[in-house]
């Protein structure tokens, strides 16, 4: 014990003997050290000033802007007030590099007179909150992300309210329902940019009819006598939301990120036992999305509930008997109800840490308006949320899109809080395998209670 | 302990005498820190220790007080904007950050701890000088005290780096981390936009306490047990089985012995991280390994004796708790022997021939020497970082992150609703917390038991193998 006490005193003598410049005749190593630290102080009022500086040349912006506010134009107003270089950071997903680095060349072009230093980075729209999240002020200035992740961006002040349009009416020109997405208590927040990030049934048709896929239990009856499985990720919040949404039971989402579910209603045991039976049959399986992929090609499941992501999958393993529509109904104690979905939208959204707040809104209407939205599904097959857009006979014409349009009428945004997910999830998996047991009131009860779990 | 209290009681013993017993330029020093030096005639010290006061002063009243001022609070002034859509400028108010507020101040709070020190340093240094002085010995030019740290003090220079490093990676890091878990810095108080603010000790509360709607003390218990039944298996297993290997592949009968032990070396060769999702897709419920159970009919076996549940069609290798655990423990073994084989190959080499031949003619059979000489031997040269091991298991993230992410659903409610799982180690359950759920404030929680209990344990099993003169016995 003495020898260990001793050491940690003469480690601590060593720190403080450095920094002290062992007492002994200081002066010379002394100054070395503190030096560096006033190097760091001196540094980071450098920072400090440098921030001020910032400040005050928006503000000299704003000045300038206001000085020379001949016309009403604001675009007008905002080049004229632009003097130097607008740098820009942009983030898209991988798969979006190729068609995002053409917009931004085509964007540059409609501004000739503004000199552009757009940076393009790659950020999946499905993970962009949580790279923004972790640094607010680092994030880029337009970025791309999932609507599911609207109100946890919203909370941490992430999102620019779109306060005013300039090129194109953002709330008019897109679906009702992309527009529902993207706005947060009666504010619209971002530009949507594709309407095709919600789930759908997709089957093989040499298997089942169109009259087969109108009911799930009629679905597991056919594919149990084809011998072939139907695959549902429902040990997954998003998608067993459609069993209990579908059934008449609520879940929302309250003003300070807790939830409020009714999932443990009364009747609600009926809706779980009814989950219990149809995966009960091993015919309809509990499957995640990449296993999901494997099983399609290699031909066991033959009608899966996924996104527009996994229809490429689906088209090459099963051909010109690839089909999709909306989701089937399923029995709840003797009454068929429609199942429901979550609808998913991709939005594009401006940092109001931007230091250029009004080039980012003018860049994220540009990647959003009819143009790019229509060249997005050419290149891409991604379905826009623009209605002028989608109404062309390309659009209509795609299985999955027009799958995804009739499921619309029974789908919800999504709006629900981070204590969802984990309780969900084990909800899902324990209901799947079985192992839920007799009591399925406190299986609820318990899940209710961490999906409702207060938030301080 | 005593030595100690000692030692500090001389530190301010010194700088009481040195403040009463100084003259005038010591007295001075107290308000002028340059002052003793320039007494004794040392400009350029006095100079810079002048200097070094000025840029303090400064650094307090521009940084320290600032940022000290609204450290009570963490800021109180929410960030506000208000947009023109004229202009298409939004106009920012001065806003506080608290985490930016939170780190300046114990940066300044450090600073001024270290100019505390420094301070007393110089009265004694000059006292010391005066006493030098009076006794009419030499006292060095500004030249020779730089010369000096070349020479007689060069320890001193070169540990200036590395502890300016120390402080500015490591110490003032978790001093930060270390206030996190007093304030409530989490989704909901999210800096810029929003403030966070102190809440004492509330969040060690919420982890030890069991409500219906707040598990977290059910999942810390849970997780601590798993986490430290996982440390003592994976360190086990992977120790003996790379003794086993390394024997192996040393006995005299064995051929081409480089050969295999390179072959054990590529498994290192690969990143963990590779192997480790290859592994995990190899053991998913209907992957390879699966397939080929199921058509060999072992699935059908585990399901007749019970180990497998009768209404799976696959082997949950790691989707089921107990299945997953014991998959978790062989697949380390599989990561981690090569490595403990080639610390104990150098062992083995260096075991004294002469003990090993003795006992041969003394009649003990392999098995015999292996137990009595060799496992000793080992055991006693490796002692050390089998607990170094330990505790890089209690953290080791890979294994379990990479083995079980996105495949394991939890089916136990209660952990689920403090988004935990079975098979999660403390450090991630952390990880998740903070990665997914930005709980920042229990994840520091979380964060310093775990340093807790690896500290605790590590100083325990050292004095106990330290403890007494071991290598003697051995001898």
């Amino acid at each position: 014990m003495k020898k260990k006490v001793l050491a940690a005193v003469l480690a601590t003598s060593m720190v403080a003997a450095s920094l002290v410049g062992c007492g002994n005749e200081a002066g010379g190593d002394t100054s070395a050290d503190n030096s560096t630290a006033a190097t760091d102080n001196s540094a980071a009022t450098t920072d400090n000033s440098a921030a001020a500086t910032d400040n005050s040349a928006a503000a000299d912006n704003s000045a300038a802007a206001d000085n020379s506010a001949s016309s009403d134009d604001p675009v007008a107003n905002l080049i004229a007030a632009t003097t130097d270089t607008v740098k820009l950071t942009v983030w898209a997903s991988e798969e979006d590099q190729t068609l995002t680095t053409q917009l931004l060349e085509d964007f540059k072009a409609a501004y000739p007179d503004v000199t552009f230093d757009i940076t393009l980075g790659s950020e999946s729209e499905s993970t962009a909150k949580d790279t923004i999240l972790t640094d607010v002020e680092a994030a880029a200035d337009v970025f791309a992300f999932a609507d599911d992740q609207i109100n946890e961006l919203v909370q941490a002040g992430a999102l620019q309210p779109v306060a005013a349009t300039y090129t194109y009416d953002v709330a008019g020109a897109n679906a009702a329902g992309a527009v529902e997405a993207a706005t947060v208590n009666g504010t619209l927040y971002a530009y949507p940019m594709t309407a095709d990030n919600g789930y759908f049934m997709f089957y093989d048709a040499s298997v089942f009819s169109e009259d087969d896929v109108k009911s799930l239990e009629k679905m597991v009856e056919v594919a149990e006598a084809a011998g072939k499985k139907i695959a549902m990720d429902v040990s997954n919040g998003w998608y067993i939301y459609a069993f209990f949404q579908g059934a008449g039971y609520e879940l929302t989402l309250n003003d300070d990120g807790s939830n409020n579910c009714t999932w443990n209603a009364a009747g609600a045991t009926d809706v779980a036992q009814a989950i219990m039976d149809l995966f009960g049959s091993n015919v309809l399986v509990d499957m995640g999305d990449e296993e999901m992929a494997t099983a399609i090609a290699e031909g066991t499941v033959v009608a899966a509930v996924n996104g527009t992501w996994r229809a490429e999958t689906a088209s090459d393993a099963w051909g010109e008997n690839y089909a999709a529509t909306k989701l089937p109904t399923f029995n709840v104690a003797g009454k068929d109800c429609q199942m429901s979905s979550y609808s998913g939208y991709k939005l594009i959204g401006v940092n109001p840490y931007s230091a250029n707040v009004g080039w980012s809104m003018l860049l994220a209407e540009f990647l959003t308006n009819e143009a790019a939205q229509t060249a997005r599904f050419e290149a891409r097959g991604l379905g826009p949320a623009n209605t002028a857009a989608a109404a062309s006979d390309a659009v209509q014409a795609d299985p999955a899109i027009s799958a995804l349009a009739a499921q619309a009428a029974y789908a919800t945004p999504q709006r629900v809080g981070g204590n969802f997910w984990a309780p969900a999830e084990t909800l899902g998996q324990i209901l799947a395998d079985g192992s839920a047991g007799s009591d399925l009131q406190g299986v609820l009860d318990t899940a209710v209670e961490g999906i409702m779990a207060p938030i301080e | 302990m005593k030595n100690k209290k000692k030692l500090s009681g001389n530190y301010f013993k010194d700088f009481g005498t040195a403040v009463a017993k100084g003259d005038m330029g010591v007295k001075l020093s107290l308000l002028v820190m340059g002052a003793g030096y320039f007494a004794r005639k040392q400009i350029i010290n006095g100079l810079i220790m002048i200097a070094l006061e000025i840029v303090f002063i400064m650094t307090c009243v521009f940084y320290a007080a600032p940022n000290l001022a609204k450290f009570g609070t963490l800021g109180t002034v929410q960030f506000e904007q208000v947009f023109d859509p004229l202009t298409m400028t939004s106009k920012v108010n001065d806003y506080d950050n608290s985490f930016l507020i939170l780190l300046n101040s114990i940066i300044a709070l450090f600073i001024i701890a270290v100019f505390i020190l420094v301070y007393i340093g110089n009265i004694k240094a000059v006292y010391r000088l005066q006493v030098r002085k009076e006794a009419g010995k030499h006292i060095n030019t500004f030249r020779e005290d730089i010369r000096a740290l070349f020479n007689e003090k060069f320890h001193i220079t070169l540990l200036t780096l590395p502890c300016l490093g120390i402080i500015l990676m490591n110490i003032i890091p978790i001093l930060v981390l270390v206030a996190v878990a007093f304030t409530n810095y989490d989704q909901q108080h999210m800096p810029p936009s929003a403030l966070f603010t102190w809440v004492g000790w509330k969040n060690f509360k919420q982890l030890f306490t069991n409500s219906t709607t707040v598990t977290f003390g059910y999942s810390f218990g849970k997780i601590l047990i798993w986490t430290l039944e996982w440390a003592l298996l994976a360190t086990l297993t992977t120790f003996i089985g790379g003794i086993l290997m390394a024997q192996f592949i040393n006995n005299k009968k064995t051929k081409l012995p480089k050969l295999w032990r390179t072959l054990f070396m590529v498994a290192i060769a690969v990143p963990q991280f590779v192997t480790l999702l290859l592994v995990r897709n190899f053991f998913a419920d209907s992957g390879i390994v699966n397939t080929i159970c199921s058509n060999i009919g072992l699935t059908d076996f585990l399901k007749s004796i019970g180990l497998v549940n009768s209404n799976l069609t696959y082997i949950p290798f790691l989707t089921n708790p107990t299945w997953a655990k014991v998959m978790i423990v062989l697949i380390n073994i599989w990561v981690g022997v090569p490595y403990q084989m080639l610390i104990a190959t150098g062992v083995l080499m260096n075991i004294p021939v002469d003990q090993l031949e003795s006992a041969r003619i003394d009649g003990a059979n392999s098995f015999q020497i292996f137990w009595k000489i060799t496992m000793p031997y080992v055991l006693f040269i490796t002692g050390p970082s089998l607990i170094t091991d330990f505790v890089k298991n209690i953290n080791n993230f890979n294994v379990i992150y990479l083995l079980t992410q996105d495949v394991y659903v939890t089916s136990d409610q209660l952990l689920a609703n403090s988004n935990a799982k079975e098979v999660d180690l403390l450090v991630t359950w952390l990880f998740r917390l903070t990665n997914e759920y930005y709980n920042y404030k229990i994840a520091s929680v979380i964060g310093i038991l775990v340093f807790i209990i690896c500290a605790a344990f590590t100083l325990i099993t050292f004095t106990q193998t330290i403890k007494g003169n071991r290598e003697e016995d051995f001898r």
